[in-house]
């Protein structure tokens, strides 16, 4: 998983490098493009700085801003406590107007991550909006800490355990916490 | 404390006198100022071979050929002869001025095979059963080709063998090899023993082998660190995806196949060091334990994300990137394990670059601690409670090993250098460089007790390394009579070296308990090392 300008945390890059992880974006970027979402992503961060939602934190890796790494707490109450997730995200230089793409540093038994790590998740997918916000897709992440989104899932495994015998499914998440997470 | 110097009066205190409670022992080991290997015989005749090291025991002297494929195992024993001549003393006849007279062969025994050779430099002592641990390896490639997993940078040694051998009788009793791996031997740098826990740091595919030597003299794994933390983590995930995977094939046939993602990832699932997108067993650990502290440290929510951002965001690939240098026992359940990046884990000169310790319990998969080398803290404990770092096996005589929390001098000494630094943090790195401490790289001979003896640590020490050798004596003078030499000690020929300007590297052995020691100097231009005995008369 690697992106362009992740290599390059310790000299400045010209901005254009940065732009680019996802495959639509094409190889040449018009730089007010760049910037412009360079621009949002910024203002969305002094927004995360202001008001952090709760067990969840995020900042760019190094100094690249289209490169982030989030970490959600695991919920106290939930399988997934005492765990603490990491995740990546990786904006598009098309950003808001393509979804951050987010993927799982830290294994987890969750039926909207995929065995790669890739969540998947309504907003992140068809019900994307340019509106959202880094902010909200944090708290998104960790909704589904607290409840999966059974209809949409990664891992139709999970989900089938989930739905026919939480109980089950529970116990197997807090061994992955407990194992892979702590 | 002995009020006099003489051996005679000391013998008749003994008797009259019981030392403090305790301390029988350091009252014994007096008497070494009075016994103490004075005399030398210059240049012995000697088989051609790489003397290693005496075991802490005594029992054994290692060496090994100079083709570095055989072992050969002397047993040390006491120089006697008989003579008719009056003069007292007598002078050593010819024949007892001859290695043989110290040293019996026991027996030598093949280790290496075809292309491998014997790593000169590693040798493991296993004190309660007295078995032995060598390496031998194949030629380390540097460029070698990347393969999955391993840490792009670290050279490949083809072929790395342990053997695990009883001294006693020479018979080898289980091995282990690793291949295309890459293992440091030099001063058994990659490898600690500690009680019948043997850890072996793999550098290439950064894991830590946690082996058990049974006392039947098998090497058992234990357990294996590094990419998993639990022994069974890759069965757990394994038959997990497993299920995952099959169950997901019988799903996509009924959907005729609209996911092709899915079993894409699916199948690379079944080999967990294909992808590596998720961070390893210990990274995890040593991440989330990093975030918790930085996350605790503050309680207010929004300083806390400025923080975050800045000490924990912003250097999280650089944690990600480190590797593990070097692992050492603190116990049965605690490694002390040094991290850093990759230029460091092999090239000689690492001293510069930033490097983190971590106290990780293998029990619990917790790391306990985390330190940057220049924590002011860390050296505390490292002044402090020194021991505690250079824990080793139970041998009694390893207990004695001078160290700046057990002896007053050593410790005066260290205190003269920390006020002599200009920049304390330096200072500190420098002092931290030595941690891990490397298993058995310290001789427990008395002559090293700095309580009894002051001696040039330049010039010799108990730590087991090669130095640079003058012509002139290495004086031991006696630590509570500062003005009495009690014993030099001259490496090299008696009369110095023709040759002056060339390069002498010298190293030596002493015996654990007796008056006995072995220099051996070499030239750089290979003619045969110059071996002389020291003892006493």
């Amino acid at each position: 998983m690697m992106t362009p300008g992740g290599s390059g945390r310790f000299r400045p890059l010209p901005t254009a490098m940065y732009a680019g992880y996802s495959g639509t974006a094409s190889s040449w970027v018009a730089k007010t493009s760049v910037s412009a979402s360079g621009k949002r992503i910024q203002r969305e961060m002094a927004e995360l700085n202001v008001d952090p939602p709760t067990d969840c934190s995020a900042g760019p890796k190094g100094d690249n801003l289209y490169h982030w790494i989030a970490t959600i707490i695991g919920p106290l109450g939930t399988p997934y406590e005492g765990g603490i997730f990491f995740l990546d995200i990786i904006f598009p230089s098309d950003y808001p107007f393509k979804p951050p793409k987010v993927v799982f540093k830290t294994r987890i038994y969750h039926c909207n991550v995929d065995t790669a790590g890739n969540l998947s998740v309504e907003i992140l997918r068809d019900s994307w909006s340019p509106a959202l916000t880094i902010t909200k897709v944090l708290q998104a992440m960790r909704s589904i800490f607290l409840k999966p989104e059974p209809y949409n899932p990664a891992l139709p495994v999970i989900t089938r355990l989930y739905l026919s015998d939480r109980e089950k499914h529970d116990e197997v998440a807090k061994e992955w916490t407990l194992r892979f997470a702590k | 404390m002995f009020s006099s110097g003489n051996v005679t009066a000391r013998i008749f205190e003994r008797q009259i006198g019981s030392p403090p409670p305790g301390a029988s022992v350091n009252r014994a080991r007096h008497f070494y100022e009075n016994l103490v290997p004075s005399f030398t015989l210059y240049d012995v005749e000697c088989p051609d071979h790489c003397f290693r090291k005496f075991t802490e025991d005594g029992l054994f002297l290692i060496s090994f050929s100079r083709n570095h494929q055989e072992l050969i195992v002397y047993r040390p024993s006491w120089l006697s002869y008989s003579t008719d001549s009056e003069d007292n003393p007598p002078p050593l006849p010819r024949r007892a001025s001859k290695f043989d007279s110290f040293f019996t062969q026991l027996y030598s025994v093949n280790l290496a095979s075809a292309n491998e050779l014997i790593c000169k430099d590693f040798f493991l002592y296993f004190h309660a059963h007295r078995f032995g641990l060598f390496a031998t390896s194949t030629a380390q490639i540097h460029d070698s080709a990347p393969s999955p997993g391993a840490v792009p940078g670290v050279p490949s040694i083809d072929k790395i063998t342990f053997v695990l051998l009883r001294l006693d009788d020479g018979v080898i009793l289980d091995e282990r090899v690793f291949l295309h791996d890459f293992v440091n031997l030099a001063y058994n740098m990659g490898v600690f023993l500690y009680d019948d826990l043997l850890a072996i740091l793999s550098l290439r595919y950064q894991k830590i082998h946690l082996l058990q030597i049974r006392d039947s003299g098998h090497l058992v794994d234990a357990r294996e660190i590094g990419y998993f933390c639990r022994e069974d983590d890759e069965l757990f995930l394994n038959s997990n995806s497993q299920m995952m995977m099959t169950q997901d094939k019988n799903k996509q046939q009924s959907l005729s196949g609209n996911r092709e993602d899915d079993a894409e990832n699916g199948l690379h699932q079944s080999l967990p060091n294909a992808e590596n997108s998720f961070l390893s067993g210990i990274k995890q650990r040593l991440l989330s334990f990093i975030f918790r502290e930085i996350w605790n440290e503050e309680s207010d929510n929004k300083l806390r994300v400025q923080n975050l951002k800045k000490k924990f965001y912003f250097h999280f690939q650089d944690y990600v990137d480190l590797i593990i240098w070097k692992v050492q026992f603190l116990d049965r359940h605690h490694l002390l394990i040094k991290f850093g990046s990759v230029d460091g884990g092999v090239g000689r000169n690492a001293d510069h670059l930033p490097a983190f310790f971590a106290v990780y319990n293998m029990e619990t998969t917790d790391i306990v601690a985390f330190y940057q080398n220049s924590a002011e803290d860390l050296y505390q404990l490292f002044e402090q409670f020194s021991d505690h770092f250079t824990v080793s096996s139970s041998s009694p005589f390893m207990n004695f090993v001078t160290s700046h929390s057990n002896s007053v001098h050593a410790l005066e000494q260290l205190k003269y250098m920390k006020n002599k630094a200009n920049i304390f943090p330096q200072f500190v790195k420098k002092m931290l460089v030595s941690l891990p401490f490397s298993c058995q790289s310290q001789s427990p001979s008395p002559y090293f007790d700095q309580s009894l003896f002051r001696f040039d640590e330049k010039l010799i020490s108990a730590a087991d390394r090669h130095r640079q050798s003058s012509d002139n004596p290495i004086k031991f003078i006696s630590r509570r009579q500062p003005q009495t030499l009690k014993f030099k000690i001259k490496p090299g020929p008696e009369c110095g070296s023709a040759d002056g300007r060339s390069k002498k590297i010298c190293s030596f052995l002493f015996h654990p308990h007796l008056p006995l020691a072995i220099s051996i100097q070499q030239t750089l231009f290979m003619p045969p090392s110059v071996v002389n005995i020291h003892f006493r008369r």
